[in-house]
């Protein structure tokens, strides 16, 4: 067995583009699922019933479904439905956007159940109305139990990334697969790849764990 | 646009093998990273001191790097590596393993960990050696504690029996991805390969709590 690791550095070009992606798709879906996972949680929390039914179906459907499925789903799926021609990029970030939407909802919602109803019951007795009570004693603690699960969503997302390989977005996990394909360079290319996602991935797990540490609260 | 759910019925036992894949992919990889995460947050927590530093290691690799990954390159590297060939079930179940026994040894470390350290004490002061609190106070304990935690890893371990299918371990999304590219009508496999799994998975979950509730006083003290 003769191995040629030369051939990590002389694709090293593709390997990085792949990498901007797949931070790009990572940053993308946070941006769009933080967002739609706070309308969805108040939705489930606060909305006229059959609204608040939906929501929670929405939730219990996304998390409970295989993420590869949903993006095979929407791959083929979306261009009939919607008629449009998406790039695969696009129906990429649409299918993690999706998903992890439906778990940044679960986070909300547990992070405002979690603070006693007690509190706003006795900020309403002190004369706040119902959304100073949100904003002024809820929303502070919940932040700080919702913060830490956020980055280990944050963590998990960058590795699922990778899952939309599958329907060719050239991230990190299709481009290297891609340059074994081309080289027949399989041992190099798929160690190259998995020391890259660990590289990237470890600093950011352990981030989010001393946040998770940082942040505890105790009522 | 028309659908027509008759190519189900007509692949219907091509599709119920793949569920059968998957039920016995996440039930033995299930059991396998329990087995192996046990191990590994009791030789973190009581082994010898120069284990530690290994174990935590790996636990926060695995953590790091994306399971497809692990399980492309068990499948077509380590072949390369240890010179063997391996189905692709094989080493999906090793893949999985690999990947998931980090989560499950950091979950029974957080169990035994939440059991007061008085506890431990108390056990130590009336005679019984480390071995013996850690099998008759420790664990009995933690292990109702750990319970909903398990019941999640599970529903992963279910969900990632899918991406097994990058390596062509037929089970249900290899299979209905199969079926549709045959077909040629992917709505409605892969809708009814949504439905599939979320049969699954919905009652595995449900499950768990519910079996929690009822065996929660056993973890209290």
């Amino acid at each position: 067995m003769t191995l040629d690791w030369s051939v990590v550095w002389q694709h090293r070009d593709a390997l990085i583009a792949g990498t901007a992606t797949t931070f790009l798709l990572t940053i993308a879906t946070m941006a769009i699922a933080v967002p739609c996972g706070i309308v969805v949680a108040v939705l489930r929390l606060y909305a006229w019933r059959p609204v608040r039914a939906l929501a929670t179906g929405y939730v219990e459907l996304f998390r409970n479904l295989p993420l590869i499925l949903v993006v095979y789903w929407a791959f083929y799926v979306l261009p009939i439905l919607t008629g449009l021609g998406l790039s695969p990029l696009a129906t990429g970030l649409a299918a993690l956007s999706v998903n992890v939407t439906a778990y940044n909802a679960e986070t909300f919602r547990a992070g405002i159940n979690s603070i006693r109803r007690g509190q706003v019951e006795a900020a309403m007795a002190l004369g706040m109305t119902r959304a100073q009570a949100l904003r002024r004693v809820i929303v502070p603690q919940a932040l700080r139990r919702i913060l830490p699960v956020l980055a280990s969503t944050w963590v998990s997302l960058f590795k699922d990334t990778s899952l939309v390989s599958v329907i060719a977005v050239t991230e990190l996990a299709y481009v290297s697969m891609q340059v074994r394909a081309q080289t027949f360079r399989v041992l190099e290319m798929l160690t190259a790849m998995a020391v890259l996602y660990w590289l990237l991935g470890y600093p950011q797990a352990k981030l989010a764990d001393w946040m998770q540490r940082r942040m505890k609260v105790t009522e | 646009m028309e659908f027509d759910f008759a190519v189900i019925g007509d692949n219907w036992q091509f599709l119920a093998y793949g569920v059968w894949i998957t039920i016995l992919l996440s039930a033995v990889s299930g059991f396998t990273s329990l087995a192996a995460g046990l191990v590994i947050a009791l030789l973190r927590l009581y082994g010898p001191g120069w284990l530690r530093v290994p174990c935590v290691l790996y636990i926060d690799s695995m953590r790091a790097i994306p399971v497809l990954v692990v399980l492309v390159w068990t499948f077509f590297a380590l072949p390369i590596v240890a010179g063997v060939t391996m189905s692709p079930f094989t080493a999906a179940l090793i893949g999985l393993t690999v990947h998931l026994a980090a989560y499950a040894a950091e979950i029974v470390r957080a169990g035994i960990e939440s059991v007061r350290p008085g506890q431990t004490r108390a056990a130590l002061a009336l005679g019984m050696s480390r071995a013996q609190v850690v099998r008759r106070i420790l664990l009995p304990q933690a292990i109702v504690r750990m319970l909903p935690a398990f019941g999640s890893l599970l529903s992963v371990t279910i969900k990632d029996t899918a991406i097994a299918s990058v390596i062509a371990v037929p089970e249900l999304m290899r299979q209905s991805e199969t079926v549709a590219g045959q077909s040629f009508q992917p709505i409605e496999v892969f809708s009814f390969a949504m439905l599939l799994y979320f049969l699954m998975l919905f009652p595995v979950t449900r499950g768990v709590d519910r079996f929690y509730r009822r065996v929660a006083h056993l973890g209290r003290s």
